[in-house]
């Protein structure tokens, strides 16, 4: 076993090599604009150099003169679309505003133009060359803009219900010994996955293609189609390779109609490639956050009180918030807990899911703010989290249906060498580095939400399996084919996966870490369905039938429990009794607590999660612990995170490899959003100024020394049949908080504004 | 910029240089073009077409491609050769890596026309009959990759970075794999590969 694959402890899966894996070092995955079409256009997006105002004009003459330019686009010739609502609100939108509709402008780099040509470099040429003149206002761009409205989340957003509380804070926060109010601040963030916001539309007639990134083709298919004003069953959206999502593909952006739209009335296929800036305005981010935190805890380190505020920047028209008040408010055992999460409107574009969207920002002030409680306290900061360990939300009085994370923070701890820590401030060092240890919990809600499979065996033992997940990097194909290798007793090669076609059966999106958990389950399913028909092939009106169907195998691969029964099941045998070539399955799967529309919404492209808070009788989530080292130049400030070690417990962990694959990425995406990542807003003019990747910090190679990731063992029977928690966005979580916990630990200096940079450091 | 007239410096005069080397590259692509449409001069009309071959994975590709066009979007629109991805366009993801006459080079910022008469090599280029090159076998090994958009890139500056000599340490590993942009960040994983892949690739 290598470091990338670990051994699997107990309840884990084989750390097989990808599905794809060949696929993707050959350059033969094909990614949405890699696909052929047939004598495309190009199209180049013209966007709005003003965030606030009207558009008085276009003078398109230079534009229309350049060799090869086929068609402008403006609002005032564009293709009538139909509105969608917003996700939250019904609808497939991450966005309410929709550009070319008319001459108003309601944020900086707003799609208001597309030029087509039969070359891309005269598209881009012409695009350069249209003028637009506008009537400019001045925008609000963020919190301390003039001209912004707050209100209160509840009531505005429906998918923020209630502000979290219970017993009575302020008489607790009044009364306790040791008490800590604190601000905490973290930024606009840009997902930028590395495939650019691209779409290609091709029509046949009156149906439609569409090869777009995305993580829901079923919502990108019906939200289109809506827009459109067709039937959903004509558009077909294609995408077997997603070039990273990180929640950015879904939901609708608006770009995708537009394109199909044109595409239609020139009776030709359609290809955009936006460019990288354009990407920070097409598409949604991470809104920029405030917190106060206030604590109230006896000498003995047991909270009595918690009050978490937070305040998120959104859009004019559009009430998105991420409100992690609902973990934030449940993570540790505290008997008066009082929450509000607040909305500040601006003239911006509409922010979105990004990776943890909720945990990230909330975590971080809740984190934090545990570690400077511990030192109020005078206590081990994972101690502090010991003694508030719980095994029942505060809120609501539910049981959690498994939490390991004291066993995360114990073994975290032991690889790290937490005991090596004085843990004095300014107490370590290492020639000119400053070194500072530090640590926080992550947590993240187990969700699920209803998913179709069809899955066909030929007597042959070869098997195909179609779902329309999407493999954004998590790993999808593997962990699926994996799941139908098990359940069906035949061998791993003889597996194929498809995913990435609305064409074929529902799955939900890939959001909320619910990936692997839904598909999985119903997967398994379909494929004891098989199973089924098969044995009662063999074993007709036999009532063993349905108990052999759990115990015996039904091929002769030596790698499951099943299949390794005293009873093989006679392929051959059941084929010829079934008198057919193939059996073939189809099957829906919802999750305990799913509501009735479920699967109406399923085919519709609504998905239904359930899980993490909102369950009726029980709370799952997967926890982890998190400790850093963090290095800072006495001189310089330079800050350095030589050393990120995580441990984590899932449920069943499908795949050690690519789990860990994961949750590693994980840890880097949270030492980068301590110390690298930052949109930089232009205040004047609500505009990001930092929109490249030159400008706007990812880690690279050089940034990442050491990275460990341990998995712990876990099972849970309470959550889903696939016992699985979602991982996907575990490891991100809480990194922030760790490393400016390290960073007081190395300095004396408590920094409370994300990201730090070493002209923030005071030693 | 310019040089003040009599400044002392030498005789050479830079804007009568690029405008040297402008006219004088534009030579051939004039004679191209005037073959495709007479009445019109490329020295008139930039954005005519020319005539270009590339010699891409050991074979020579002729392409009637607008004179704007980098390598990255002649292999990607007019080669089918789409496993070079388009991250940034801007030479700062390093997502378009190709090998041109072994040294690696980002193919978004590099013209066709300045590529002609050189070796591109691709991802595609890489593995030969059905086997898997060393760097692309230690990727699949390590699980040095996600979503695989950079993967092509990373590989092909993989490959380079250990011929340069550059793969001696995990420390240099890093910092000459630090070009290629992973936003899934499988950067550990990566340097795994390129360790493993190393001596394979020096021996042979």
């Amino acid at each position: 076993m290598t470091a990338a694959a670990p051994e699997p402890k107990a309840n884990m899966g084989q750390p097989v090599p990808r599905y794809d894996a060949a696929a993707k070092v050959t350059g033969r995955a094909t990614y949405a604009s890699d696909m052929p079409l047939d004598n495309p256009a190009y199209a180049f997006l013209v966007t709005s150099a003003i965030a606030k105002g009207r558009i008085d004009g276009f003078d398109l003459d230079d534009a229309r003169g350049v060799r090869g330019v086929i068609d402008i686009v403006t609002h005032e010739n564009a293709p009538k679309l139909k509105e969608s609502k917003l996700f939250s609100n019904g609808g497939y939108a991450g966005t309410t505003i929709q550009p070319l509709k008319s001459a108003d402008i309601a944020h900086d780099g707003e799609i208001i133009a597309v030029v087509i040509a039969e070359s891309y470099e005269a598209a881009r040429e012409a695009a350069n060359r249209v003028k637009v003149s506008y009537t400019a206002v001045a925008p609000s761009a963020s919190f301390d803009s003039p001209g912004t409205t707050t209100a209160a989340a509840k009531g505005q957003n429906s998918q923020f219900k209630e502000d979290p509380e219970v017993g009575d804070f302020a008489k607790a926060f009044d009364q306790a010994e040791v008490k800590l109010t604190a601000s905490y601040d973290t930024p606009t963030q840009h997902h930028n996955p590395m495939e650019l916001f691209t779409t290609s539309c091709a029509w046949m007639g009156d149906n439609l293609v569409i090869y777009e990134g995305s993580q829901y083709v079923y919502g990108l298919k019906n939200g289109v189609a809506e827009q459109l004003g067709i039937d959903a069953d004509k558009v077909r959206v294609v995408n077997p390779y997603v070039g990273g999502g990180f929640g950015s593909r879904g939901s609708m952006t608006p770009r995708t109609a537009i394109i199909a739209g044109i595409a239609k009335r020139l009776n030709r296929p359609i290809k955009l490639v936006p460019t990288r800036d354009q990407g920070f305005t097409i598409a949604t981010y991470r809104a920029e956050t405030r917190h106060e935190i206030r604590l109230g805890a006896g000498r003995d380190g047991k909270l009595a009180a918690l009050r978490h505020e937070g305040s998120e920047v959104s859009s004019r028209p559009d009430a998105y918030c991420v409100g992690g008040t609902k973990t934030t408010t449940r993570l540790y055992a505290c008997p008066n807990v009082s929450s509000l999460v607040s909305i500040v409107r601006a003239d911006r574009n509409t922010p979105g899911f990004m990776r943890s969207p909720p945990e990230v920002p909330y975590l971080f002030a809740l984190e934090s703010a545990m570690d400077e409680l511990a030192v109020k306290l005078n206590m081990d900061p994972v101690e502090l989290r010991r003694i508030n360990d719980t095994t029942v939300e505060p809120i609501g009085g539910k049981p959690y249906t498994s939490r390991s994370l004291m066993a995360c923070f114990d073994e975290a701890a032991k690889a790290f060498g937490w005991s090596q820590r004085s843990p004095q401030p300014k107490s370590m060092s290492d020639g000119d580095w400053l070194v500072g240890y530090g640590c926080a919990a992550t947590c993240y809600p187990t969700q699920m939400a209803p998913s179709a499979a069809r899955v066909r065996l030929q007597r042959d033992g070869r098997t195909r399996v179609e779902i329309a997940g999407h493999e954004i990097g998590t790993g999808a194909y593997t962990v699926i084919a994996q799941t139908a290798s098990e359940r069906l007793g035949v061998p791993l090669e003889k597996v194929a996966v498809f995913v990435g076609d609305s064409d074929l059966p529902p799955a939900p999106v890939a959001g909320g870490s619910n990936s692997t958990a839904s598909t999985c389950s119903a997967v398994m399913m379909v494929c004891d369905q098989i199973r089924q028909r098969l044995f009662k092939a063999v074993m007709p009106g036999d009532s063993l039938a349905d108990k052999a169907k759990e115990t015996v195998g039904i091929s002769q691969t030596p790698s499951t429990q099943a299949a390794k029964s005293d009873r093989p099941l006679d392929l051959d045998k059941a084929f010829d009794a079934l008198g057919v070539g193939v059996v073939e399955e189809y099957g829906e799967w919802k999750p305990e607590g799913a509501p009735l529309d479920s699967f109406a919404a399923m085919h519709s492209g609504h998905a239904r999660l359930v899980g993490g808070h909102s369950m009726k009788y029980k709370i799952a989530y997967a926890f982890g612990a998190e400790f850093v080292e963090v290095r800072v130049d006495r001189f310089t400030h330079e800050i350095r995170a030589p050393r990120l070690v995580g441990a984590f417990a899932a449920g069943r962990i499908m795949n050690p490899r690519t789990a860990r694959s994961q949750l590693m990425g994980g840890l880097i995406w949270g030492m980068s959003s301590a110390l690298l990542e930052a949109t930089e807003i232009d205040e004047r003019n609500a505009r990001y100024v930092n929109d490249n990747l030159a400008d706007y910090l990812v880690p690279v190679n050089a940034d990442v020394p050491g990275v460990e990731v341990i998995l712990l063992s876990e099972q849970d029977d309470h959550i889903n049949p696939a016992g699985v928690k979602g991982l996907g966005e575990l490891a991100n979580v809480g990194t922030n908080a760790a490393i400016c916990n390290a960073i007081y630990h190395a300095t004396g200096q408590r920094i409370r504004k994300l990201p730090v940079r070493l002209e923030n450091i005071e030693v | 910029m310019s040089e003040k007239p009599g400044s002392g410096r030498s005789g050479f005069d830079r804007r009568a240089f690029i405008a040297g080397a402008a006219g004088s590259a534009l030579v051939p692509m004039t004679a191209r073009a005037a073959t495709q449409d007479a009445s019109v001069s490329a020295a008139q009309d930039p954005a005519l077409p020319v005539d270009v071959t590339l010699r891409v994975n050991g074979k020579d590709k002729r392409l009637h491609i607008d004179a704007r066009t980098t390598v990255l979007d002649a292999l990607r629109e007019h080669l089918k050769l789409t496993g070079s991805k388009k991250g940034c366009d801007h030479g700062q993801c390093g997502a378009c890596t190709v090998l041109i006459d072994d040294r690696r080079v980002v193919s978004c910022l590099t013209l066709a026309l300045a590529a002609e008469g050189q070796e591109i090599t691709t991802i595609e280029g890489l593995a030969t009959d059905d086997h898997l090159h060393p760097m692309q076998q230690a990727f699949v090994d390590n699980d040095a990759f996600q979503c695989g958009y950079c993967t092509p890139g990373q590989i092909m500056s993989a490959v380079a970075c250990v011929k340069e000599g550059h793969a001696g340490s995990e420390a240099d590993i890093r910092e000459y794999m630090s070009g290629n942009i992973c936003r899934c960040a499988a950067y550990p994983n990566i340097v795994a590969a390129v360790k493993q892949a190393a001596p394979e690739i020096m021996k042979g």
